[in-house]
């Protein structure tokens, strides 16, 4: 399997943020909570490939996607739901709804898979974002390997802050998932977003951690910890936001 | 890091080259991503140029895990910025009112 590697590049690459790649790429492979290796792989590949097909570019263009209809280019190894699920999350973020995703939830979609889904997403997104920004190709995803998904679900995970079902930190406390907030009383939505799949959690916020800032560093303006400062960092993340039209 | 582009530039320091690259990686087009990390590589520096690139890939996930899952701006924030996020159009946004509570 080729390791990411960023030595050969004119630009130094922070030696953190290619550990933390080279274990996002390490975990995209493995079984995970609800999908297997393979399974998190092909959800990988389907990411990449949604950004070439014409329905999701011809709704993207559209008023509302409910005027386009048709079928996803996709690479015949996922189901219906799930390449509708990647597509859409993939090409048109902005424009995604509850109805949508209760659509998706009432045709059979297991929201654990779901979850885990996203996750897989931005994993994916993350590292290739970063390539491309580089003028680099994408690497080339890991060979999925053997095992079976663990199926752990937060027994105090319930849906109330978001569309999908979350773990607050409150609820946390005593179960086996406590780590997730360790011991803090309070997590921003963001972190909560994917705590039905708290492994997903702590794999993209080791992303968070090393590409961005962190926890500590995001609010300590009497610092810099990167090659941009804070407002920087901030107006390159807003940028970025206003574009996707990301409303959080 | 010193100087402030024009306007345009959002207040920051070499703020227009940021914009400029955070643009650009989510369009498509090569050539002009290719002249947006010179840009910032000649003037800012490799290190600038990768942290940049590193923040920008982040925050392109970042919008989908929220956008895709539904979570709501927490309400503190919401409230600081209620002035600026009308000013600038985010209330507009087609997900703008469809985030939060249970489905």
């Amino acid at each position: 399997m080729t390791e990411i590697d960023y030595q050969d590049l004119p630009w130094p690459v922070r030696e953190d943020i290619t550990a933390a790649q080279r274990r996002a790429w390490n975990r995209l492979g493995r079984a995970g909570t609800w999908l297997t290796g393979a399974e998190r792989i092909a959800i990988a590949g389907e990411a990449r490939n949604a950004m070439n097909c014409e329905l999701c570019q011809a709704r993207k263009q559209a008023l509302s996607t409910q005027f386009v209809k048709g079928s996803h280019d996709h690479l015949g190894q996922l189901s219906t739901l799930e390449v509708e699920q990647i597509h859409r999350i993939c090409t048109d973020p902005g424009r995604l709804s509850r109805s949508w995703y209760l659509d998706l939830r009432d045709s059979g979609m297991a929201e654990e898979r779901y979850v885990e889904t996203v996750g897989v997403i931005a994993t994916t997104v993350t590292v290739d974002t970063f390539t491309k920004g580089l003028g680099l190709g994408p690497w080339p995803l890991p060979t999925p390997r053997p095992g079976q998904p663990s199926r752990q679900r937060p027994i105090a995970a319930k849906r109330e802050l978001a569309w999908v079902a979350t773990l607050t930190p409150a609820d946390a406390v005593g179960t086996p998932d406590a780590d997730l907030y360790a011991g803090r009383p309070t997590a921003a939505h963001i972190y909560q977003a994917m705590s039905l799949v708290p492994a997903e959690v702590k794999g993209f916020f080791d992303l968070v951690t090393n590409q961005y800032l962190p926890p500590a560093a995001m609010m300590d303006f009497d610092n810099e910890y990167r090659a941009i400062n804070h407002a920087q960092i901030e107006l390159v993340a807003g940028r970025v936001s206003a574009l996707n039209q990301c409303v959080y | 890091m010193t100087g402030t582009d024009a306007a345009g530039d959002g207040g920051v320091a070499n703020g227009r080259k940021l914009i400029r690259f955070a643009t650009a990686v989510l369009h498509d087009d090569a050539s002009e991503l290719a002249a947006a990390r010179m840009d910032i590589a000649d003037t800012m520096g490799g290190a600038a140029l990768t942290d940049t690139a590193a923040v920008a890939a982040l925050f392109n996930a970042i919008d989908r895990v929220a956008d895709s899952t539904g979570i709501p701006l927490e309400d503190v924030k919401a409230a600081a910025t209620v002035d600026f996020r009308a000013a600038i159009g985010i209330n507009d946004f087609a997900a703008a009112s469809e985030k939060g509570g249970a489905s």
